[in-house]
């Protein structure tokens, strides 16, 4: 198991697509249950700041659909209470959590798939299919932070120009409009740069261009696609043939527990928190790496040094003494 | 091999306006060909009518021809990859996010295959030594690896000819001169032809094999670089474009003419006999036989000239032309000479920097000093620590500094020294953590608002197209000017506030060398008019032309500070190439 | 850059990829993928909006500059969509469609809307957005020649524009959290975005009487200058 980072951006992103398709799809809340267990775990290790702020909102979205299924759908037999003649169900609050819980477990798995798919992997797999879409992403891309810089360079110039001379509401409004203006005329006259630069390169030349990549496709990533295929295509099955479905209304009916959709719980589990396995064996791999520096690195004790150095000596010299 | 030719060309833009007239050049397989000429002589649009992708709307009349072929017989494929072209602003070049994507795009463009454009794009990341950024984005790069990363995802395309329209003129002189040895070392080894205008040729001259030089559109100069440099030097357009060693030669010609005729041999008497006497009126003493050498080597008008008296174009075949004929001029004549005001003034300020001018200038500068004490100051950094991240390095670590009112200050130093962030904290842009900053004896923090930039400080950025907020200046679009136009119209804007302390952050950068001089002079008139400048540059000619006082910035610091003349006597990497050439 | 040089199939694209095929990709999506395959979607709705875009060139050796511009316009956008609260996407897509013709405009839409995605995250609404907008930017192209001359019709189209959005994304709404479209949770979903509506074509309004006469000098200083 490589890290998930350097895997091929395709097999990733086709992981993450039937992983997301069959949290949505089958509607069984042991499956969604896994599924959200993983994708907390695994976004707490892959997001720059863990669960973080996104999840209050993306909490405030379950809370909502919760709420909103029982107030809509009165079918179900379990009558909770009765709120301007509309009766709420215990049927219909069951279904609003499991569909938000779902939902907040994939919005999860499209935070850790945003970012590990940086653009240069989406590049990957939409630039192979379609080559000047590629190219058109790639220069967006190029630009933004550019964009983003030469706002700044052009506010702090401005500044010192007296542009905010005023320092009021208006007057702030008004210079960042100038600025946008004077960057939209800095971004269109050296556009056409960077055009030129394309042409003189030969852009244009073929009817078709190819799209290149630096990523390869490895023999792990051709296990894990197969792996990946192989388990989707168990748990489709159950899925298809409902051997996995619940039934909510008009009473709830778990499907029972059978060899097949134990297997089916299992795979999927495997597939799930195999991110958060990924990173943990990266993790420990890395702590490793660290330990092996602090006690053999430069900076130990002259000792330890010669210690190691002995160790490595007689290691050798075994090695000898066997051939 | 004949690369490249162009017949009788002519080229008017549809405005009317006739750009060139009658040009014809050639061009051998391996050559390397500088262009040069003022602002607006018809360079650029020479260059971009050589590559066909690139070509200017207008009538254009005569032929170009590659590899032997008519320019409009290539097909669109060999159009594109047996010419390559680089441009002048490193960053707007770029077309993709990263670096290996860009240098994979020409191939692309063509439909090569993935392994194809594996190989070729390794093969050049490894040549061009870029294996260290080979996975970085392009956005974190810096100018002159951009500008490298542009010439290689050229190059990746196997041209067979190279154009570059002013590839250097935004590097800092480091990256320009190892720019420069890069592309001779594509010419010499892989043969490429690559044809290179620019505004400065100091680096360039001495590596190329040919010379065009341009005015209004026409041939000025055209053939081997020495000849061309040799013709050149003395003329009045183009004589400032040429590199120190030649315009040193050049005055050393004319001083040892002066002496023939002083002697009472011209250029004609050249074979009388030399007088064993010395001349005594002038003070100086020639030994027999040595001024007959010195007009045989060093006058231009001489006929026959011998190969090691050929005009040197760098500054290593400067001094060594320096060093063969040091025993002709002697310190003392120079001096004496000097005193009489017969020399030209820039040639034996230097000559006596050496000597006798370091231990003067000290003296100068000590007095400028107790001067300066009784003056005001205008900008003054107290130990100032600064770092753009938390975590970060120090940007500018212990600057002290001082600069009085009315004084010209220069700070010179090398890429990431922290020159523009010294500037940009004294126009309160960027906050020191640590350490004080007094703008006028007041502390830059106690200024309100805006209160710093009402007809006080006045910032002139590196970038002047962040000055230009509307689309219409004096009549015309900002962008419809050239680089040196737009510098000068930027500086316009900027003193329109009227500053009392003016910033200036790379000002010269793109501007041809008689645009630099009226720069030169305006900002002195400033100065002598109360204004207090601060310039920081890595144009080490501009500073010693303009500075009354420069400081060396390293690593966040001020290394050393003194009086201009003195500063870069003493220095050995940054000073100018004169006082390269004298030392 | 690829041209379709038969003009007939050109103008048959120009129509059928806007009014047919794309409201049918969004169809099926939402149907046959059950909204699920956003991805695919997606995907197909920039293709789309590619062809549609290529079709619109005349000349080729003005490709790799209109390239350039469409990226400028479209970047500016996302720069744009950083604005809080009022956003000026949709009037920026409205000025490229107006003054770079409809498939300019249409590819300045989805284009932001994929890209500013990367920073807003992406997800199930991504092709929604890059249809929406795209749509705005492609009747902006086709009644190009009156929002130019008035100015009370431009306003009026930047409103309905801030309306049309609202209206396609409610339909997302009703799509994901429910199985299925039917019209009582779509007219819900409609009074609930109310304020949103508002707001979208209030920003519209405002982003277009700002913008769109600087932004359209330089345009078409650029299109006669460096002959685009």
């Amino acid at each position: 198991m490589k890290p998930l980072e350097k895997y091929n951006p395709g097999v990733l992103f086709f992981y993450f697509l039937l992983l997301a398709s069959i949290a949505m799809f089958a509607a069984n809340p042991v499956m969604i249950a896994t599924a959200l267990m993983a994708m907390i775990a695994a976004a707490s290790s892959y997001t720059r700041d863990g669960l973080g702020r996104a999840c209050v909102f993306f909490f405030i979205i379950f809370v909502l659909t919760s709420l909103a299924n029982p107030i809509f759908s009165h079918n179900g037999v379990t009558v909770l209470l009765v709120v301007n003649d509309n009766p709420i169900t215990l049927e219909a609050v069951l279904y609003g959590v499991m569909t938000g819980v779902m939902i907040f477990s994939v919005l999860l798995l499209f935070r850790v798939f945003s970012a590990l798919m940086t653009s240069d992997r989406l590049l990957c797999i939409f630039g192979r299919a379609f080559p000047k879409l590629g190219l058109l992403l790639a220069m967006t891309i190029r630009f933004v932070p550019l964009f983003g810089r030469q706002r700044r360079k052009i506010e702090n110039t401005q500044k010192t120009l007296g542009l905010y001379k005023n320092e009021n509401a208006i007057d702030t409004i008004k210079g960042k409009l100038a600025v946008m203006s004077a960057m939209t005329t800095w971004g269109l006259e050296n556009g056409i740069v960077t055009a030129d630069s394309m042409s003189a390169r030969g852009y244009g030349v073929r009817r078709s261009r190819t799209s290149f990549s630096m990523y390869r496709f490895e023999r792990s990533d051709a296990v894990l696609l197969v792996l990946v295929i192989l388990s989707c295509t168990f748990i489709f099955f159950g899925i298809a043939t409902d051997m996995l479905k619940t039934d909510f209304y008009p009473r709830m009916k778990l499907p029972p527990f059978t060899v097949y959709s134990v297997i089916c719980y299992v795979l999927y589990a495997g597939l799930a928190f195999f991110p958060f396995a990924a990173k943990l064996r990266d993790r420990a791999h890395r702590a490793a790496l660290d330990r092996v520096k602090m006690h053999g690195g430069s900076e130990s004790s002259f000792g330890e040094k010669i210690r190691s150095m002995y160790q490595n000596e007689t290691e050798e010299r075994s090695t000898f003494g066997e051939q | 091999m004949e690369v490249l030719r162009a017949e009788n060309l002519n080229f008017v833009y549809p405005d009317g306006k006739q750009a060139l007239t009658d040009i014809s050049i050639s061009l051998g397989e391996g050559e390397m060909m500088c262009v040069c000429g003022p602002t607006g002589s018809g360079k650029s649009t020479l260059l971009r009518l050589l590559k066909r992708e690139l070509s200017p709307r207008g009538e254009r009349s005569g032929s170009i021809y590659i590899s032997g072929r008519r320019q409009e017989e290539l097909g669109d494929r060999e159009a594109a990859t047996q010419v390559g072209f680089v441009m002048q602003r490193p960053d707007m070049q770029i077309v993709t996010d990263k670096v290996w994507h860009e240098l994979a795009f020409g191939l692309e463009n063509l439909g090569v295959g993935q392994g194809e454009i594996r190989r070729r794009v390794c093969e050049i990341a490894g040549y061009f030594g870029m294996e260290e950024w080979f996975d970085k984005s392009t956005d974190s790069l810096s100018g002159g690896q951009k500008q490298l990363l542009n010439l290689a995802s050229v190059m990746v395309m196997q041209p067979r000819i190279l154009i570059l329209d002013e590839p250097v003129s935004q590097l800092d002189p480091i990256a320009a001169s190892d720019f420069i040895a890069t592309l001779g070392k594509l010419a010499r080894e892989f043969g490429i032809s690559i044809i290179a205008a620019e505004q400065r040729l100091e680096e360039l001259v001495p590596v190329s094999d040919k010379l065009l030089a341009i005015k209004d559109g026409r041939i000025a100069a055209f053939g081997d670089t020495r000849e061309c440099v040799e013709r050149l030097v003395s003329d009045e357009t183009f004589a400032p474009y040429m590199p120190a060693a030649a315009r040193l030669f050049a005055k050393l010609a004319d001083i040892s003419k002066e002496f023939c005729d002083a002697c009472g041999y011209g250029a004609a008497g050249k074979n009388a006999s030399m007088p064993d006497s010395e001349i005594t009126e002038t003070g100086v003493h020639i030994k027999p036989g040595v001024e007959e050498k010195l007009c045989e080597e060093e006058n231009p008008c001489t006929e026959g000239r011998k190969q090691k008296s050929r005009i040197p174009l760098s500054v290593g075949e400067g001094r060594r032309f320096l060093r063969d004929t040091k025993n002709i001029f002697e310190e003392e004549k120079c001096l004496t000479a000097r005193s009489e005001g017969k020399y030209d003034s820039e040639l034996c300020d230097a000559r006596t920097e050496k000597t006798e001018g370091i231990r003067k200038d000290s003296k100068v500068g000590s007095a400028k000093e107790s001067q300066n004490a009784s003056r005001e100051t205008a900008l003054e950094f107290r130990e100032v620590y600064l770092s753009y991240e938390r975590t970060g390095k120090d940007v500018l670590r212990s600057l002290s500094l001082k600069v009085m009112k009315g004084e010209i200050f220069c700070i010179v130093g090398g890429n990431g020294a922290g020159k523009s962030t010294a500037v940009c904290a004294a126009a309160g842009l960027v906050r020191p953590y640590s350490g004080k900053i007094k703008v006028f004896g007041k502390n830059i923090r106690d200024y309100k608002g805006q209160e710093l930039y009402r007809e006080c400080v006045a910032l002139l950025p590196q970038d002047v197209q962040t000055v230009f907020l509307t689309d219409d200046i004096n009549g015309r679009h900002p962008y419809d000017l050239s680089g040196g136009e737009q510098q000068l119209a930027a500086l316009d804007i900027v003193l329109a506030t009227k500053p009392k302390l003016l910033l200036l952050d790379e000002p010269t950068k793109g501007l041809d060398v008689s645009l630099a001089e009226s720069l030169c002079k305006k900002l002195k008139g400033l100065a002598a008019a109360g204004t207090t400048i601060v310039v920081v540059s890595h144009d080490v000619e501009f500073a010693s032309a303009i500075a009354d006082r420069c400081a060396l910035l390293f690593n966040g610091e001020i290394v050393s500070v003194c009086e201009s003349r003195a500063f870069f006597a003493g220095n050995y990497f940054y000073t100018t190439a004169l006082n390269r050439l004298l030392r | 850059m690829l041209v379709i040089r038969n003009s007939s199939l050109r103008r048959i694209l120009r129509v059928l990829i806007p009014f047919v095929a794309v409201p049918l990709a969004v169809l099926i999506g939402a149907y046959v993928f059950e909204d699920k395959m956003y991805a695919y979607v997606s995907l197909l709705i920039t293709v789309l909006a590619i062809v549609l875009f290529i079709s619109g060139f005349e000349r080729r050796e003005t490709g790799s500059r209109r390239m350039v511009i469409v990226v400028v316009m479209t970047v500016l956008a996302v720069v744009g969509r950083f604005i809080p609260i009022i956003k000026p996407v949709a009037a920026i897509t409205v000025i490229s469609g107006v003054f770079l013709g409809g498939e300019s405009g249409f590819l300045v839409g989805a284009m932001t809307a994929v890209i500013s995605n990367f920073f807003w995250g992406q997800g199930p609404w991504t092709p929604f957005q890059m249809f929406s907008w795209g749509m705005i930017g492609l009747f902006a192209g086709i009644l190009s020649r009156y929002l130019k001359r008035s100015k009370p019709i431009l306003y009026i189209y930047g409103a309905f524009a801030g309306v049309l959005f609202s209206l396609i994304m409610d339909v997302w709404t009703v799509l994901w959290y429910e199985d299925g479209f039917s019209w009582e949770p779509y007219l819900t979903a409609i009074a609930s975005a109310a304020p949103m509506t508002i707001l979208y074509a209030v920003s519209n309004i405002i982003f277009l009487v700002i913008l769109f006469e600087p932004i359209g000098k330089k345009l078409e200083r650029i299109r006669t200058v460096y002959g685009i």
